[in-house]
């Protein structure tokens, strides 16, 4: 073989080794993303339809929650809290949005709290009075018929 | 590390050792080194790590009667605390050297960083020292859910929705965390998958890459900044083996009776079993967690998460920070001011959350 058929590595454009060295780094990482996207795919829970088909529940009788009076009942998974008020049965998500404690009410201040930092609603309205949740208590449309209380489950 | 010459005594099963396997050059690498006379560990780290063994022991007792299921996991505690014998033995001591293990692992930095054991040439070592940390909180906070009794399931909804508030990636960590939108059967199965599998060989290894570094660096002379590059230790030594093996020894036998007696005097206590539709009334997190809580109460939310996660990154990157190449504490005021402040502030955020 004559001379002029060897190449002389100077002229290469990517040297040999750098080319091997990415494409070796490529491999890893092709690997690594591959066996870490079913882990990750695996670890997020599916999307579920929830346990609340929607509708009218019924959540008890008026007697259960005489005037001035508050109390937590379950509507489908999610507690809501309601409080025989003045302007009439109001509800609002017990869920405190703080850091998720539940609320509950309280006779003596006349309002709803959460036993976790102390913050304190407006029963009637469900807005903060104090402590330091950032927003008030997201109302629940409830109805009354007759004796029977009834919260309108989204 | 400077090593010692093997003992030349041996038996029988150290010359079968040896002819397979070179077993007195093993252990010539590994025991037999030297330590300088000044260096005082006070065995805050290896008592860490004789509880992580205690904990092991115990925890794979418990988990031979324990049920994950939030239908049964509360009788299963139950169970292990009232019918089994000595259940309540082993529950209480893996319950008390859990939060020994915090402790000690709290000392044993708060030592490091005192005498400034985390400067050149041991930068990696403290590194990895806090992911230490970090996996043994994570144990604290995914153990403390599985007796699925009322504290456990609100601490647990409490703490999954601080790290649901963490900005960006809040809402991908609390359904990873909770495995759904709630704190349900399907938490219970993570934390426990977690718990006893993920965390403990997540420990193990890490705590073998420390253990490595140190053993290489040798233990830090608080009294003289470490000679660049690195050179054998010229001043007063003692032998590694059996001398400091031998006073390490003596505080785990200590630490283990400590145990058996707060267990026996203050066994783990278990409340009614989780109710997710009532918060109990004062309801507070494990002490270790109990300053971050008080905090939430008094700042904006997004305050109260991030400012720990700052704090806890300044920590992870102090031997990058501070460069002072001074160890003794006189020499170094503004470090120790700064530490000794940081104390004060999580230690009365820490009571005023126990008493508030």
């Amino acid at each position: 073989m004559g001379q002029d058929t060897a190449i002389d590595p100077s002229r290469e454009r990517v040297p040999r080794r750098r080319f091997l060295a990415v494409l070796a780094g490529f491999s890893v990482v092709s690997m690594l993303a591959m066996v870490a996207t079913p882990i990750l795919g695996f670890l997020i829970p599916p999307k579920t339809s929830g346990t609340t088909a929607g509708g009218k529940i019924l959540v008890g009788k008026v007697a259960d929650i005489p005037p001035g009076a508050g109390k937590v009942v379950p509507v489908g998974s999610k507690p809501t809290i309601i409080v025989n008020t003045e302007q009439g049965m109001k509800g609002y998500s017990a869920i405190c949005t703080h850091l998720g404690c539940i609320v509950a009410w309280d006779t003596g201040s006349n309002t709803i709290v959460c036993p976790c930092h102390d913050g304190r609603f407006n029963p009637t309205t469900g807005a903060v009075v104090s402590g330091p949740p950032p927003t008030g208590l997201v109302a629940a449309t409830v109805t009354v018929e007759g004796d029977e209380i009834y919260v309108v489950s989204t | 590390m400077a090593v010692d010459a093997p003992p030349t005594r041996q038996g029988p099963v150290d010359a079968w050792l040896e002819e397979r396997l070179q077993w007195r050059a093993l252990m010539g690498t590994l025991l037999h080194v030297r330590v300088p006379v000044e260096s005082k560990t006070l065995f805050f780290g290896g008592i860490t790590l004789f509880l992580f063994g205690v904990q092991v022991v115990t925890g794979t007792l418990l988990a031979l009667y324990y049920k994950p299921t939030p239908a049964a996991a509360y009788d299963s505690v139950l169970f292990i605390t009232s019918d089994v014998t000595f259940g309540w033995l082993i529950r209480s001591v893996h319950h008390w050297a859990a939060n020994l293990m915090i402790v000690f692992l709290v000392l044993h930095l708060l030592r490091v960083f005192f005498q400034a054991a985390y400067k050149y040439p041991r930068e990696l070592t403290w590194v990895v020292g806090m992911a230490l940390l970090g996996v043994t909180m994570l144990f604290g906070f995914t153990g403390y859910l599985l007796p699925w009794d009322q504290r456990a399931y609100w601490a647990t909804v409490v703490g999954t929705e601080i790290a649901g508030s963490v900005p960006m990636i809040g809402d991908f960590l609390l359904t990873l965390l909770r495995g759904g939108a709630d704190v349900t059967e399907a938490t219970l199965s993570r934390f426990f998958g977690i718990h006893v599998l993920v965390l403990p060989l997540a420990l193990g290894l890490i705590v073998a890459v420390h253990l490595v570094f140190v053993h290489q660096q040798g233990l830090a002379n608080p009294t003289v900044p470490e000679p660049r590059p690195p050179a054998v230790p010229t001043g007063r030594t003692k032998p590694f083996f059996p001398h400091y093996i031998l006073e390490e020894v003596i505080a785990w036998l200590f630490l283990l009776a400590m145990l058996v007696v707060m267990a026996s005097l203050f066994p783990a206590g278990l409340e009614e079993e989780a109710n997710p539709l009532q918060t109990p009334a004062h309801t507070k997190p494990e002490w270790y967690f109990l300053g971050v809580y008080e905090l939430l109460k008094h700042v904006e939310r997004i305050v109260g998460i991030l400012a720990p996660m700052v704090l806890l990154v300044i920590l992870v990157l102090l031997p990058f920070i501070d460069r002072n190449p001074e160890v003794r504490a006189r020499k170094r005021p503004l470090a120790i001011v700064l530490g000794i402040v940081g104390i004060a502030v999580m230690v009365g955020l820490t009571i005023w959350g126990y008493y508030s």
